[in-house]
């Protein structure tokens, strides 16, 4: 709980820079721990604030002093873990295009198929590559 | 739209149960992100061409067109099961478009759908629907702002491209179960492939 305290301490809805080295969780995990580590909490202070448009955000940021610490620090953690896949699935072009021209030649993109073709030679494929397709949950 | 409080309770002591055991909430959930990828994909042969606006148009003019008793009611003109669908269950506070926290991890689910390649490049309509329970005015302006709520959360907190979503409020005008019209399992929310994404 001391690593806790001194990421409250650095400002507590801020991306942390811990958060950087934070696995990558699907979008359904990331949900349920936030309902979890601060569905009471939000149903305490928030009953009437939708998750969409930084409404939460601004209305447990708001209730900082009574937000249970737990809260806090997995929201955190959550919030990291969001961005690190955003920033996967983004770059994952880049990262496997010279994998796509290498193994997947003349293949048309759209609906998956570069994807499929990269997911079937997963053993010929660069680790880079690789680890992007994980990072980004789409294995 | 009155869902009675044992549906909320009942859903906040499954999210909390899931919560304890944390590796097979897991595994269902990315099962859930299977068959919603599954649900969604490609479009069935004789699609009909849909927009939000003259879906919105179909329900207003179905809820003008016939006041008669919901078994009276023809279903709604346009022919929404020939597309690419899914239906979840959220769960919204009573009277409310307020997405009950209980319901996160399924729009993480919805958005996980959403984002995989195979879907990446089609536009979505995501309609909300009540029973025929309450208002029949009301239930079409509650169904609004609660596919409002959801599509507002897939993207702003989950990244998914405002321009591939849309929201419809169906309000009961198409109705799940039509023989058992105040039937809690025609409240739900549908997500409909509509069609590539033009670039």
């Amino acid at each position: 709980m001391k690593g806790v305290g001194i990421v409250l301490a650095a400002g507590l809805w801020a991306l942390a820079a811990t958060g950087a080295h934070a696995q990558t969780i699907s979008y359904a995990q990331a949900g349920a721990q936030l309902a979890q580590s601060c569905g009471p909490d939000i149903m305490k202070f928030c009953p009437d604030v939708n998750l969409g448009g930084g409404k939460i955000h601004a209305c447990l940021e708001a209730h900082d002093a009574q937000v249970s610490p737990q809260c806090k620090a997995d929201y955190v953690a959550i919030r990291a873990s969001i961005a690190k896949r955003v920033g996967a699935q983004h770059a994952i072009f880049k990262l496997c295009n010279a994998d796509v021209a290498r193994l997947c030649p003349g293949m048309v993109e759209g609906d998956g198929n570069l994807l499929s073709c990269l997911l079937e030679a997963t053993k010929v494929v660069s680790p880079n590559c690789n680890q992007a397709i994980t990072d980004a949950g789409f294995r | 739209m009155t869902s009675p409080m044992i549906r909320v309770a009942l859903a906040v002591a499954l999210a909390t149960s899931a919560a304890a055991v944390a590796l097979p909430a897991r595994a269902q959930t990315e099962i859930s992100n299977a068959q919603i990828v599954q649900g969604l994909q490609g479009l069935t042969e004789n699609a009909p061409v849909i927009t939000a606006q003259n879906l919105r148009q179909a329900a207003l003019d179905h809820l003008n067109n016939f006041p008669g008793a919901p078994l009276t009611r023809p279903p709604l003109a346009i022919q929404l099961d020939k597309l690419a669908q899914i239906t979840v269950q959220i769960q919204f506070k009573l009277n409310s478009a307020m997405i009950l926290p209980a319901s996160y991890g399924a729009l993480g689910s919805i958005a996980d759908a959403l984002h995989n390649p195979v879907l990446q490049g089609y536009k979505f309509i995501v309609t909300g629907n009540t029973d025929t329970t309450g208002n029949r005015q009301y239930n079409m302006k509650l169904s609004q702002e609660r596919a409002d709520a959801i599509v507002e959360a897939l993207t702003t907190v989950f990244n998914v491209n405002p321009a591939r979503l849309e929201a419809v409020g169906l309000g009961e005008e198409s109705l799940q179960d039509t023989k058992n019209p105040e039937s809690p399992i025609n409240r739900r929310v549908q997500i409909f492939n509509v069609g590539p994404l033009k670039r």
